[in-house]
């Protein structure tokens, strides 16, 4: 009964982080083809929400990594699940907060092998699998976006760079709700598997799945869902600030972009990398702005996203740590997640009030 | 170390992500090119040739769109 009061702590957890993780990205998938009008904010997001959620359904592989290769499902409990997913949120939410790019994936992965660490030391990470198919994609993979886009813009402006520019821009502003939609299925492909391989690891440590077990259809639908109602819900928040953040580019380079962003992330997820989506979308968009004029790019940013990649995996890593010894204080039972939960929550309407209160006070 | 970095799979990764992204973008622009060229040539009444552009468009756009469809079940499907 204890285990599955956990359980559902766990998968309930579980939904909000990929409910966040939809949230947070919904820019990354759908503002190059905002920025170039391609389609209308509305119409954009409305697309990216409906095929992150088919995106959910056509692959299982990253969730299999995720269940399977990163930490040993042997020495892992429902309890150091939750400490994880903790870790994953507070340090999203951290970051949000600061205004730092971060990766939820690297985050959730992060905070799920401290806590496991945490709770039964360094043999419980699967060192091939956290540094062969998370650590090092993780590394390559933005890499490769950016130098695809790159090719790709300098390939189109070879194309049609003498074309009078009216077609060439209607042109490339429909071929980018064609890449734009294949960008945000790859999107739902990649980061909805994750969410889908954590709750099949507490599925596992409950006893409720046998090892190497595949997700249930009731995790990939809910997974599904909960990214792609925050994706929508995510949208509408960035319609406002759309305007003033992204790198202004014109359609060619939104389509080579997220062409490249699209592809990468895709091969990716036949391989079952489960890889930093941001990272990837925004290496494409860097790629494809270098391309036309390495100036274009804005460099601080490029750095302030490798600062948040090196920080992510350890600081997620060290709070899932804390929330599994916080867990653990008051016994092996569902007292500590319960607890933890509430305190959770207690933080954050705490400082969600206050940023309010903040908000609402006249700039003068 | 070669077992650990997945050398074979993290390849085939790159090399697929390459040819899909560079890709699909070579294949599109060409048929931007095709229907801008279309406009033009027969601006300038010269239905051969801008016939020719416009089928050339065509079929890169086709070529374009099976790709992606192609790419999404082969990268997806194991």
């Amino acid at each position: 009964m204890s285990s599955d009061l956990v359980l559902v702590i766990v998968v309930g957890t579980a939904l909000a982080f990929d409910f966040t993780n939809g949230f947070h990205d919904t820019a990354n998938v759908v503002a190059t083809t905002i920025s170039t009008r391609a389609a209308r904010p509305q119409v954009a997001i409305g697309i990216a929400s409906l095929l992150n959620f088919l995106g959910a359904f056509i692959s299982i592989s990253v969730a299999a990594t995720v269940a399977n290769d990163v930490v040993n499902a042997d020495v892992i409990t429902p309890t150091i699940v939750f400490a994880g997913l903790i870790g994953a949120i507070a340090w999203n939410l951290i970051t949000w907060w600061l205004g730092l790019p971060s990766s939820s994936s690297h985050a959730l992965i992060g905070g799920v092998v401290g806590s496991a660490v945490a709770a039964a030391g360094i043999d419980a990470v699967l060192a091939e699998g956290l540094v062969g198919k998370v650590l090092i994609p993780a590394v390559v993979a933005p890499v490769v976006a950016f130098l695809v886009a790159g090719l790709s813009i300098g390939i189109v402006y070879r194309i049609v760079g003498r074309q009078r520019p009216g077609p060439v821009t209607r042109g490339f502003r429909y071929g980018q709700v064609i890449s734009g939609g294949l960008l945000a299925l790859a999107h739902g492909t990649n980061d909805a598997q994750k969410t889908m391989g954590v709750i099949t690891l507490a599925l596992i440590a409950n006893g409720t799945l046998g090892p190497n077990s595949d997700p249930p259809l009731w995790v990939i639908v809910s997974a599904a869902t909960a990214i792609a109602l925050g994706t929508y819900s995510g949208g509408w928040r960035i319609i406002r600030t759309t305007g003033t953040r992204i790198i202004k580019m014109d359609s060619a380079q939104g389509f080579s972009a997220q062409g490249a962003g699209a592809a990468v992330i895709l091969a990716s997820t036949h391989f079952g990398f489960p890889l930093s989506t941001t990272h990837v979308i925004n290496g494409g968009v860097m790629g494809a702005g270098a391309g036309k004029r390495v100036s274009a790019v804005r460099w601080g940013v490029a750095g302030n996203i490798m600062v948040a990649w090196l920080l992510t995996l350890p600081a997620a890593a060290a709070i899932g740590a804390a929330a599994y010894g916080l867990s653990t204080v008051v016994g092996s039972g569902a007292l500590g997640p319960v607890l933890v939960s509430l305190l959770f929550i207690s933080v954050l309407v705490v400082a969600f009030t206050r940023r309010e209160q903040g908000a609402s006070v006249p700039a003068g | 170390m070669a077992i650990i970095v997945q050398t074979k799979e993290l390849a085939q990764t790159i090399v697929a992500s390459v040819v899909a992204g560079v890709g699909v973008t070579l294949v599109f622009s060409i048929a931007i090119w095709g229907a801008a060229r279309f406009v033009d040539l027969n601006r300038s009444q010269r239905p051969v040739a801008a016939g020719a552009a416009a089928a050339l468009g065509a079929v890169a756009l086709a070529v374009t769109l099976a790709t992606g469809v192609v790419g999404i079940v082969v990268m997806t499907s194991k």
